[in-house]
C-alpha cells in the first residue's frame, strides 16, 4: 500500500533526510513549506512531489501559520508527516498531529510500511539502542536521522496557500550571533574540552586548527567556567550546532548536550586519555591518549598532508 | 497572569543500562526532572508577578516539585499515559489546562530527553506556541519572548493564552532546600483521573522490540604511540574522503 507523506520544512536542515525516509512509504510527498518563498523553490528543487507554501510575511514566523497548515493537513489527511526538532517545526507538527488525531513520536531515524501499519524507528536510551513501533493510525514524527543530499531533478511547481497568520505571534528582531559565523560554515572543527589545563595551553589548539585549516569551537564549561571562549564558540544542544566534514574532539568526555551539537558532522575523531569516557562510544575514530602528546604530532601530520 | 508550568519525571537517557539483546533496564534510575524544567518554573514565577503559578504533571513523581519552586498548587493527573504515543500524554495535558480558567500562559520544559510531549500539548491546546525559549517577560499587555533559532537570537511578541517550551542552558542554580521542600509538602494537590478529563486514551501504537543500530562501532585507535596513531588516524581520514 501506498502511503502518502507531508513533510513540514521551516529550514533546509534534515529536509532531504525526511524526504528519503517518507519516500520508504511509497507514496506522494509533499514538503509543507512555511517561510519564504525562495525556500519553498529549494524544496521543490530537492525532488518532492509537490510543494505548498505558506508564505511567512515580514516579521511573521512560521509558527503562525500552524492553524492554516493543520487545517489543509486535515483536508489532505496523510498518513505520516515528519518535520526536524527545529523549534517552529516542532510547533507546526504538534497542530498537525492534534488535526489526523496522529500518534507523536520523536527521535524517528526511518519509517516503513508493514501492510496497512506503519513501523517507526525511534532512538531510545541516548541512541544506543532503536525501538521499533507499529502505528494503526496517522503518524506525526519528529525526525532524528540522517541527512541525505538531493540531487534533485525537474523543478516542481509551488503552490502558494493563501493563508491568515492571526495576530497573536511576531517577529520583533533576530540578531544573528556575531563571531558564530565563521564556525557554522566551516568544513573542519578543532573542539576544545575541559581536558585542557591552561588557558596558554589554547596555543597548541591554535597551531592544529591554523594546520588543518579549522575553525576552533569548545564545549560549555570552558567557555562558563574557564572563559576561555565566547559563547559564540560553544557548540551543543544549548548552543551552536554545526556540521562541518570533520570535527576534532579534543579533551571533551561527549555528554549529549555537547554531541548533539556535532550530530550533522561527517566525521568525528576524539581524542581523550579515557578510554571509557563516553565520547568513544559517539565518534567514528578515537585515538586513546593524552592531548598533550597527541596534538602537536597530529599537527605535524597535517601539515605534512597538506605540503607533501 | 495566571501560569500552568507542566514538569516531567523521567528517567535520564543517559543512565539506562543495554543489556546484549538491546534490551533497556533502568536499576536503581530515579525519575527527576530535566535541567529545562527548573528554567521553565523561572521564568513563570517571574511572568506570574504575584498572580499564580500552578504545577502540573503526570503519573506518581514528586508532587511538592512545582511547589517548592514557587507553585501555589499542584495537579496531577494520575493515570495519564506517559509512554510511547505522546500525543496521548499530551492530550491529557491539554485538558487539565483547559479545566483551569484565566490562563496566560503554559510553560514546559523543552526536554531534549522527549520533545513530542511539548508538540502534542501545543497542538492539542491549540494555543500560539513557541519553543526553545530562553526568556520572556511582560511587555505593553503582550508576552516579549526570546528564542534560539540556530545561531540566532530571536525576540517575538506573543499575546493571548500562549504555550511557551523553555530550553535551559545550565544546570538549576538555586536548587530548593529542605525548608523550602518541607513547606512545598503542606501545599494543596489535586489529584484528578484520565476519565475526569474524558481523554481515555485509545492507544495508536504497539512496540515491536528494540535492536541495535547498524552503525559500526568506532574505530578505537591506541594513543601510546603518538606517530603511529596520527599516522593510522591520516589514512584513515584520507580514505574517508574528509580530508
Ligand atoms: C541545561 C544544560 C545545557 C548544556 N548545554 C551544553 C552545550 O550546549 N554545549 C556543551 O558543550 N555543554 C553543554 N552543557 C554541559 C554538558 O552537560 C557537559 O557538562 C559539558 O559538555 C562537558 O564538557 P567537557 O567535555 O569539556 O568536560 P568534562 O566532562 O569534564 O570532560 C573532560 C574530558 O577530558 C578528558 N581529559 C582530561 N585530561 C585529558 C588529557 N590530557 N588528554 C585527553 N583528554 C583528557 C577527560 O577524560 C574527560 O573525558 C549543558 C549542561 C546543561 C545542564
Ligand atoms: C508531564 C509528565 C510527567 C510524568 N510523570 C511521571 C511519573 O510521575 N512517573 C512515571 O513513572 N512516569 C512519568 N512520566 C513518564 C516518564 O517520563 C516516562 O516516559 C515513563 O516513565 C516511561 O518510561 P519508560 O522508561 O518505560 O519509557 P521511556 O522513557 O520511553 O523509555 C525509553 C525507551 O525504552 C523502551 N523500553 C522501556 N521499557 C522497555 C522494556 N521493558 N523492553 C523494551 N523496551 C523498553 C521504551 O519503549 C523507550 O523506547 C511523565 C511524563 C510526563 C510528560
Amino acid at each position: 500500500m501506498a502511503i502518502d507523506g507531508w513533510v513540514i520544512i521551516v529550514d533546509e536542515n534534515r529536509a532531504g533526510g525526511m524526504l528519503d525516509a517518507a519516500r520508504r512509504l511509497g507514496g506522494r510527498v509533499t514538503a509543507a513549506v512555511a517561510g519564504r518563498r525562495d525556500l519553498a523553490k529549494r524544496a521543490a528543487g530537492m525532488g518532492f512531489d509537490r510543494v505548498l507554501c505558506w508564505e511567512s510575511a515580514d516579521g511573521v514566523p512560521p509558527e503562525a501559520y500552524a492553524a492554516a497548515m493543520a487545517e489543509r493537513a486535515a483536508q489532505e489527511a496523510p498518513r505520516l508527516v515528519l518535520a526536524s526538532d527545529a523549534p517552529p517545526a516542532r510547533v507546526l507538527l504538534g497542530a498537525a498531529a492534534a488535526a489526523l488525531n496522529a500518534a507523536l513520536v520523536a527521535s524517528v531515524r526511518a519509517v516503513a510500511a508493514a501492510g496497512e501499519k506503519i513501523v517507526v524507528s525511534r532512538a531510545a536510551a541516548e541512541g544506543k539502542v532503536l525501538e521499533d513501533i507499529a502505528v494503526s493510525g496517522a503518524l506525526a514524527g519528529i525526525f532524528d536521522g540522517d541527512d541525505a543530499e538531493q540531487r534533485g531533478g525537474a523543478a516542481v511547481t509551488v503552490e502558494i496557500v493563501p493563508a491568515e497568520a492571526g495576530a497573536a505571534l511576531r517577529v520583533l528582531s533576530t540578531e544573528a550571533e556575531s563571531g558564530a559565523a565563521g564556525l557554522l560554515t566551516a568544513a573542519r572543527v578543532v573542539g576544545v574540552g575541559l581536558g585542557l589545563r591552561a588557558r596558554d595551553d589554547l596555543q597548541i589548539i591554535e597551531k592544529l586548527a591554523a594546520a588543518m585549516g579549522a575553525e576552533t569551537a569548545c564545549t560549555l564549561p570552558v567557555c562558563d567556567d574557564m572563559r576561555w571562549f565566547a559563547s559564540h564558540s560553544v557548540v551543543g544542544s544549548s548552543h551552536s550546532r554545526i556540521a562541518p566534514d570533520l570535527y576534532i574532539a579534543l579533551g571533551i568526555s561527549g555528554q549529549p548536550q555537547h554531541m548533539s551539537g556535532v550530530r550533522d558532522a561527517k566525521v568525528v575523531v576524539a581524542v581523550n586519555s579515557d578510554p571509557e569516557a563516553r565520547i568513544f562510544k559517539n565518534c567514528d575514530y578515537g585515538i586513546v591518549g593524552d592531548l598533550y602528546k597527541i596534538v602537536p604530532v597530529l599537527t605535524a601530520a597535517f601539515a605534512a598532508s597538506k605540503n607533501p | 497572569m495566571k501560569i500552568v508550568v507542566v514538569f516531567k519525571w523521567a528517567r535520564n537517557p543517559l543512565d539506562a543500562r543495554v543489556s546484549a539483546d538491546a534490551a533497556i533496564s533502568w536499576p536503581g534510575v530515579k525519575l527527576a526532572a530535566s535541567d529545562d524544567d527548573p528554567a521553565a518554573m523561572e521564568i513563570a514565577a517571574a511572568l506570574a508577578a504575584g498572580d499564580e503559578v500552578v504545577g502540573l504533571t503526570i503519573g506518581d513523581g514528586d508532587t511538592a516539585w512545582a511547589a517548592a519552586r514557587g507553585a501555589a498548587r499542584t495537579v496531577v493527573v494520575t493515570d495519564a499515559p506517559g509512554e510511547t504515543d505522546s500525543a496521548a500524554t499530551g492530550a491529557a495535558l491539554a485538558a487539565a489546562v483547559r479545566r483551569m480558567t484565566g490562563v496566560g500562559a503554559v510553560l514546559i520544559g523543552d526536554s531534549a530527553w522527549d520533545y513530542a510531549v511539548v508538540s502534542a500539548l501545543a497542538g492539542r491546546l491549540g494555543w500560539p506556541a513557541v519553543a526553545g525559549v530562553t526568556a520572556a517577560c511582560p511587555e505593553r499587555g503582550e508576552l516579549r519572548v526570546t528564542r534560539r533559532l540556530g545561531a540566532a537570537t530571536q525576540a517575538l511578541s506573543a499575546a493571548g493564552p500562549v504555550v511557551l517550551a523553555v530550553t535551559a542552558n545550565r544546570a538549576e542554580k538555586n536548587v530548593p532546600g529542605m525548608k523550602e521542600v518541607l513547606a512545598a509538602r503542606k501545599k494543596p494537590v489535586e489529584k484528578i483521573t484520565a476519565a475526569d478529563l474524558n481523554t481515555a486514551s485509545r492507544y495508536q501504537v504497539q512496540t515491536q522490540g528494540v535492536r541495535f543500530p547498524d552503525t559500526p562501532p568506532a574505530r578505537i585507535i591506541d594513543g601510546g604511540d603518538p606517530p603511529t596513531a596520527c599516522e593510522q588516524l591520516i589514512a584513515a581520514l584520507r580514505t574517508d574522503g574528509v580530508i
